[in-house]
């Protein structure tokens, strides 16, 4: 009876152990096909409608990628801006719920969706001002490098590991450094560069 | 650096400056600090708490050993047969050297701990294991050890102190090194603003906390390449070279003590632990003393 008992407790044990541990632990960092987690935004927002059928330039929106380390995320001012003026689409269910928001005064929570660890330091600027202004390639081409084909996309999602193996492997490739010239350059090697 | 690349490339990586096939080529950031300047204020290590996220561990904890204090105040007595005691009170400012030829950076059995192309000791926390070898074999203990969570476990900044942590500063976790990081988070700040203008950083734009903080100016920080910057200047005047590991000192010439108001002109430059051949990246002034003037 005793030895019954003790082989019991042991598998209660560690049957707890196993359950506490597996509800601990955070979802995986990437699903099987590379793609980051699926993130519900407070309005859908048709990536694919605005870069690929209206052809809108990523920085028109996401302004501050050529001038600061952070791309961001327009205000809905920039939203209402142009879909004032657009009474074709005004009473679809998407714009109504984006009109609420404006006639509430409530910014839209946006969620994160490419989100770095708080010891990377990444620079939008930077990678832009090296590829679109002095390679002068096309800007949803070098936006995709990290963020995928987002024009094929509705909501965003990570589709690019982003991690330092990856980011590296392409800092090891020989660039061009400007349009024309036969000379190349590397991304920086050091780990302050990136990690601070 | 990916792991492959870093022990591929292991000597090109564990290269000890300053040697010729290394040379700085755009930055080397140096430190100058006058110890007759400095008053022993302790603005300095203020201002490094406010800067770099530094937990302020509580008297127990100080007495353990466990203090984070990137930059502290170091006191020397010189009594000298005074009759006030007080009066050969002494201070130096005491952070991280950042020396050419870390003894901390080859024993790190991660590499979590590098030199920089622009002269910095770098410490990548995410890296580290906690193994506190670099520690050990810092001559001058200006590494410190997380023992705590302080975020989180050991409250160190209570809602809503965490408001003013710096975003530019990773606040670290238990179990990693830290040290003072002359600031890098400002040098990436400024190499950027001056990489977007197509020039190099000029003397006098970034400046680090300590330095920002100082109320008699003892510390000045820049670019050691730039014969034009302060620091260059000031180490020239003192014969201080960054390859060298026994600095001139006129000791033995007389020609400065003609007069016995010339002590100013004498050669004050130095560098802690020269002879253990670590090749700080700070040198200090000696103080113009009180029998000396």
């Amino acid at each position: 009876m005793r030895h019954f008992l003790r082989l019991s407790i042991l598998l209660i044990g560690l049957f707890s152990g196993s359950s506490s541990f597996a509800a601990d632990t955070l979802p995986p960092v990437n699903t099987a096909d590379d793609l980051g987690p699926q993130v519900d935004q407070p309005i859908e927002f048709p990536h694919n409608r605005h870069a690929k059928d209206m052809g809108i330039n990523c920085m028109y929106c996401h302004t501050y990628a050529r001038r600061a380390p952070v791309a961001g995320i327009p205000p809905l001012q920039k939203c209402m801006g142009c879909h004032n003026g657009i009474e074709s689409v005004k009473d679809k269910p998407r714009i109504k719920e984006l009109f609420k928001h404006w006639d509430e005064k409530k910014p839209i929570a946006w969620k994160k969706v490419h989100d770095l660890p708080d010891y990377v330091r990444f620079n939008h600027e930077r990678h832009v001002k090296r590829f679109i202004v002095q390679q002068d390639k096309p800007v949803q081409e070098v936006c995709g490098y990290c963020h995928g084909d987002v024009k094929e996309g509705t909501v965003a999602r990570r589709q690019k590991p982003l991690s330092m193996g990856w980011c590296v492997s392409c800092h090891e490739k020989a660039h061009p450094t400007d349009k024309t010239a036969q000379a190349t350059a590397q991304g920086p090697n050091d780990c302050w560069q990136c990690h601070k | 650096m990916s792991v492959s690349n870093l022990l591929q490339n292991w000597s090109a990586v564990r290269h000890t400056h300053p040697v010729g096939d290394a040379p700085h080529a755009e930055y080397k950031w140096a430190m100058a600090i006058d110890l007759d300047a400095c008053t022993g204020c302790n603005a300095c290590s203020v201002a490094c708490y406010a800067e770099n996220n530094l937990p302020a561990v509580g008297k127990d904890k100080f007495e353990h050993g466990q203090q984070m204090h990137w930059m502290r105040i170091e006191r020397y007595w010189d009594e000298d047969g005074r009759d006030m005691p007080d009066q050969g009170a002494q201070f130096l400012p005491m952070m991280c050297q950042h020396c050419e030829a870390a003894p901390c950076e080859t024993v790190c059995p991660v590499g979590a701990t590098n030199h920089t192309a622009d002269g910095l000791n770098s410490q990548v926390y995410n890296r580290c294991v906690g193994s506190r070898y670099c520690s050990a074999n810092c001559p001058f203990k200006v590494r410190y050890f997380n023992w705590y969570s302080y975020p989180d476990q050991e409250i160190s900044w209570p809602s809503p102190m965490e408001q003013q942590l710096n975003p530019d500063v990773t606040v670290r976790t238990k179990g990693v090194m830290e040290k003072c990081t002359f600031c890098v988070q400002r040098l990436t700040v400024a190499k950027h603003n001056a990489r977007n203008e197509g020039r190099l950083v000029q003397d006098g734009e970034v400046q680090t906390a300590c330095q920002q903080a100082c109320p008699t100016s003892a510390i000045s920080f820049g670019n050691l390449v730039d014969p034009a910057s302060k620091v260059a200047k000031q180490w020239k005047a003192q014969q201080v070279e960054l390859a060298v590991d026994k600095q001139a000192k006129d000791e033995g010439d007389d020609s400065h003590e003609v007069g016995e108001h010339h002590s100013t002109t004498k050669l004050r430059g130095y560098r802690i632990f020269e002879e253990l051949r670590a090749y700080p990246s700070v040198m200090y002034l000696e103080r113009v003393r009180e029998s000396a003037v």
